[in-house]
């Protein structure tokens, strides 16, 4: 067995690692709950078990202890409401010279998306904007929410579908 | 129209770019295949709330510092280091008191303090302030330097100045209340006359009785006002159009409390007071004409805005 001589008691371990999860894992249990301020309790919470149990976690476990942790919180506390997501108002302009009409029109589609991922059930709600929001491929998805890439992609399509049934025609 | 999706993950693969050549083409002519885009589109350019990942390590570090860890921890740094500072910061600390006879005075969270100076001119300062001043060469040379909030009545006497990090506030005997913060400076002159400047020494406002001023990001205002001491001193503190930041400032300062404010308009102006003895009371008088609503969690209070 290999030594491994980093451990995540070190505060700069422990650093690095909080850099580099704690946004999706916070957007992961936001994407399921629709609250910010629960989803970073939860968070928090979940990096607090982390340090305590820093001794008998390995690094390269602390990623899935962490999911595992915030998952199990959140399932245990966080009571089940109807899903507002709130996104973020200032949506990046991709497109330039826009007529008044197009904008509007633009405006009313988002605002029907939005709805109908906030009315998705949450296993794919949770897939499909960790792979649209936050970019995470198929495998690292699966890794997060401890299903299949089968699954994951299984859940991904028909998130679209729905979607699709529920904006209707353009 | 699923039916023809027959493989299950076949719009995964689509969106994830891996369909063949063959199956994109077959799918880009379907009648479907524009509506689906769009939908993709649309979702790519949607962005979860902002996380602010420093702030939040700050706070995990905090409730941290009150857990224990299962491993020990080995000391990289030998004990005897840490006296070695003290001692070089206590030597420098009576070092620097026997070469300076300047005074200073602060303010904790919900403090309030009254300070007479050497020619009997008193200064009362509100809650989370500081000011410092030279005994030794006073009577000649009046100069304070000050942050926060405070009253001052100045005796009659030589030029009589007051410097904060947004300005300077000259005088020749009066009554005026000044306010430091943030890209934000406002004095009222309560009594006599008082000339305030910037930092780069131009002049802002000469003020008679009545009136003040107010620089808040680099912009001027003027108002005039009718009251012979400022409320705080009384136990209410009160606001004139005044920015919310500012406010929820004073906020802070007087119940020692951290507000959360990322989803709300901080450069909204706030008419009105809030009393010093009850919190609650002071939350609802504020927040409530904004139409915005406060939960308590700790020291932590959250603000919404209610639409």
């Amino acid at each position: 067995m290999p030594l491994d001589t980093k451990s995540v008691c070190d505060k700069k371990v422990f650093e690095s690692i909080y850099n580099d999860h704690s946004k999706t894992l916070r957007n992961f249990i936001y994407y399921k709950c629709g609250d910010v301020q629960q989803a970073e309790d939860v968070v928090q919470e979940a990096f607090i078990k982390l340090w305590k149990n820093c001794a008998k976690v390995f690094v390269e476990k602390a990623k899935s202890f962490l999911y595992t942790v915030a998952n199990n919180t959140f399932l245990n506390e966080v009571a089940h409401k109807k899903v507002v997501l709130q996104h973020q108002k200032s949506i990046k302009n991709n497109s330039t010279s826009e007529t008044p009409e197009f904008i509007l029109e633009e405006k009313e589609f988002m605002m029907k998306l939005k709805n109908a991922i906030a009315d998705l059930p949450e296993k794919q709600r949770e897939v499909f904007l960790l792979s649209r929001i936050d970019n995470k491929k198929y495998s690292e998805i699966a890794e997060i929410t401890g299903i299949t890439i089968k699954a994951v992609e299984k859940r991904m399509s028909q998130a679209l579908i729905v979607l699709r049934k529920k904006i209707g025609k353009i | 129209m699923e039916e023809k999706y027959i493989d299950d993950a076949f719009l995964a693969r689509w969106v994830a770019g891996e369909l063949t050549p063959e199956e994109l083409d077959a799918f880009q002519n379907s009648k479907d295949y524009l509506e689906f885009k769009r939908i993709n589109d649309g979702a790519q350019i949607l962005e979860a709330p902002k996380f602010d990942q420093q702030a939040s390590f700050i706070r995990l570090q905090d409730e941290l510092s009150g857990e224990t860890q299962d491993a020990k921890i080995v000391k990289i740094i030998p004990r005897w280091i840490y006296s070695v500072a003290a001692t070089v910061v206590v030597a420098a600390g009576i070092f620097f008191f026997l070469n300076n006879s300047s005074s200073s005075f602060e303010t904790g969270f919900g403090e309030q303090k009254t300070v007479t100076l050497p020619d009997n001119s008193k200064v009362y300062l509100n809650a989370k302030s500081t000011l410092a001043f030279n005994k030794r060469d006073w009577e000649s040379n009046r100069i304070l330097k000050f942050s926060g909030e405070a009253f001052f009545d100045v005796e009659k006497g030589t030029s009589f100045k007051v410097v904060t990090n947004q300005g300077v506030i000259e005088v020749l005997g009066t009554e005026f209340n000044v306010i430091t913060g943030e890209k934000f400076f406002e004095v009222r002159c309560h009594e006599g006359k008082v000339r305030v400047s910037n930092n780069s020494d131009e002049n802002l406002a000469t003020l008679t009785q009545g009136k003040a001023v107010r620089m808040h990001d680099n912009k001027e205002e003027n108002w005039n006002f009718n009251q012979e001491k400022p409320t705080w001193i009384k136990g209410e503190s009160s606001f004139t159009k005044t920015p919310l930041k500012q406010v929820i400032k004073t906020l802070e300062g007087r119940y020692d409390v951290v507000f959360d404010t990322k989803t709300i308009d901080l450069n909204r102006r706030f008419t009105g007071s809030f009393t010093h003895k009850d919190f609650n009371l002071a939350l609802k008088t504020v927040f409530t004409p904004l139409n915005i609503s406060y939960s308590k969690k700790g020291k932590m209070i959250y603000l919404k805005g209610k639409n």
